[in-house]
């Protein structure tokens, strides 16, 4: 899951180093349409559906932050 | 008549001086610290340079900096400012055009400025705001200035890769600050809330509203707008009742399904500019905030910001395409026809804009400025200018305009100007580019690049970031063996587009 999450987001934003930045939302890596798209693409990817309440800067701030949030909307669903 | 915006901050003063003028995260000023800081920084500045002359402004996005840009004002000089978070090529393109006679900076942004191709004078702001004020110097600078005095330079986007500074009076200002204040009933009971970057022109209005009516402006945190449950959290705490912001920050709260979580129950006045309004977004806005009051605003930063304005009558159906509706205050619209006829009724024409709103031309770009603000060719009788804004428009019988898109390759993207070419020009720049073409798809609002040749996607939005800001960097890159052609050689642009 973490492969294709990376996929998902290299191919958003080739020029970040997902692997390396802890801080995508709270440095202002990630704009708001970027936000919009992963979570699109995420939703699609994964048959989930992240909610307004999900969007806190701890879930989108690093890879692991999405991976954790996809895990816990799988074992809801 | 008022000559200078400084005469707003002054009056204000008397009724409101230990009132919050600015607020952000981690403070607020009232409008007396404001104007006493402006004071301070405009004596400093003028100890060190004559009059109507440009200030480089690099300053972040906090309560503070209205008053380093009115402290310039209070010098006789002009402001130009420029953003921190832009790359340092772009700032330096900024600073050779400006040749400003000084950077205002503050002790955050000291080594970035070190960095820059940038050798004169730099003022540290924390230095300035201890200079006593000379109120005898500031009065007579103040007697010497006229309305027609510049008041800033703000760059945007050009075609051709080089950023253009548009250059804009005290009385454009005051002209468009006292007609949209008309329109959206600002009074000095209203708190807005500051989406835009200080540096960009929309936020004129959340920097001199306050000067003008008493009300205040709450910055807003930018990443805020990625989280949108807790922007209305924020927006409920400071009591927001009025926001002029981009169309994407409404379409993004409405993607990202942020009324699922609440509302910004003060909301009482929304304007919305940049690009164009879906109503099937505009729709949900509606639904949820059903007492507040809509306005669709239209026009470029060369007429100051604006041209018309159109007040949202009732809830609209999402099939609907919302009119950029009728002309401000002081503003005056002409539609033309390529042989520089006007257009009937109901034809399309080129929307062109004159009046006291027009900017003062591209600073230091005399034969650009020429060729954009030109002589109403309807007449030679006396000197008329107009300004030619390459977008195309209608008017219907009762007299509202609709929008019908551009004449070139500029478009509008979260609210910002965007030129293709330019975007175009610094792609073919990276090493190991063949060829490239850029196209915007409005679908899904993305900037998509094709190229050929050996670079890696991630050579070159590494590449691009360090020459454009953020905004203009294509969010979809595809490498292609080739570009498709027509048989005249150009690139194929219909061909690219389907394959987006």
């Amino acid at each position: 899951m973490r492969e294709e999450i990376m996929e998902i987001l290299a191919n958003l934003r080739p020029d970040v180093d997902f692997e390396n930045e802890k801080k995508l939302i709270t440095d202002g890596i990630l704009e708001s349409f970027d936000i919009v798209a992963i979570l699109g693409e995420l939703n699609d990817a994964f048959d989930i559906e992240v909610r307004v309440g999900d969007l806190v800067p701890d879930n989108f701030n690093s890879v692991d932050g999405m991976v954790a949030l996809v895990k816990a909307h799988r074992e809801e669903d | 008549m008022r000559q200078n915006v400084l005469e707003w901050l002054e009056t204000v003063c008397e009724a409101y001086a230990d009132k919050t003028a600015f607020s952000d995260e981690n403070g607020a000023v009232t409008f007396a610290q404001t104007r006493a800081r402006a004071q301070a920084v405009g004596t400093a500045i003028a100890e060190k340079t004559i009059v109507r002359k440009p200030i480089a402004v690099l300053s972040g996005r906090h309560c503070l900096t209205p008053a380093s840009f009115l402290g310039v004002v209070y010098s006789g000089c002009f402001y130009a400012p420029i953003d921190a978070s832009l790359p340092l090529s772009r700032i330096n393109q900024i600073l050779e055009i400006l040749q400003p006679a000084l950077v205002l900076t503050d002790a955050q942004n000291a080594s970035l400025v070190q960095k820059t191709d940038y050798a004169g004078e730099v003022l540290f702001v924390e230095e300035a705001v201890k200079t006593p004020a000379d109120m005898q110097r500031l009065s007579q600078i103040r007697r010497d200035s006229t309305a027609d005095d510049p008041l800033y330079v703000i760059f945007t986007s050009g075609s051709t890769g080089r950023p253009k500074g548009v250059i804009t009076s005290h009385f454009s200002l005051m002209s468009y600050i006292d007609a949209y204040a008309d329109v959206m009933q600002i009074s000095d009971a209203d708190v807005l809330g500051n989406q835009s970057p200080l540096d960009y022109i929309a936020a004129i209005r959340d920097i001199y509203l306050p000067l003008r009516c008493g009300c205040s402006t709450v910055i807003i945190p930018k990443t805020l707008f990625m989280t949108p449950a807790l922007l209305f959290d924020y927006m409920n705490a400071n009591r927001i009742t009025a926001v002029g912001w981009s169309a994407s920050a409404l379409t993004v709260i409405v993607a990202l399904q942020g009324f699922d979580s609440g509302k910004p129950e003060y909301l009482r006045k929304v304007c919305f500019s940049g690009s164009v309004m879906p109503c099937k977004c505009l729709r949900v806005w509606q639904d949820n905030l059903p007492d507040t009051l809509f306005i669709n605003q239209y026009g470029p930063t060369e007429a100051t910001a604006s041209c018309t304005y159109y007040i949202v009558p009732g809830k609209v159906r999402p099939e609907d395409v919302l009119p950029i509706g009728r002309a401000y205050a002081n503003y005056r619209i002409l539609l033309l026809t390529e042989d520089g006829q006007p257009a009937a009724d109901g034809a399309e024409g080129e929307i062109c804009v004159a009046g006291p709103c027009l900017a003062l031309g591209y600073y230091n770009a005399p034969e650009l400025t020429t060729k954009s603000f030109v002589q109403n060719p309807l007449h030679n009788a006396y000197r008329d200018l107009i300004y030619h804004t390459g977008d195309i428009g209608l008017r219907r019988a009762d007299g509202t305009l609709e929008f019908h898109g551009r004449r070139d390759r500029q478009i509008k993207h979260l609210g910002h100007r965007v030129e293709l070419d330019e975007v175009e020009a610094a792609a073919a720049s990276t090493d190991g580019v063949q060829e490239c073409s850029v196209l915007y798809d409005y679908g899904t609002e993305t900037i998509c690049l094709f190229y050929t040749g050996s670079a890696g996607m991630r050579d070159i939005a590494v590449h691009m970031r360090q020459t454009l800001p953020g905004f203009m960097i294509p969010r979809k890159i595809r490498c292609l063996d080739s570009l498709p052609k027509l048989p005249n050689g150009k690139t194929d642009l219909s061909a690219l587009k389907s394959m987006i």
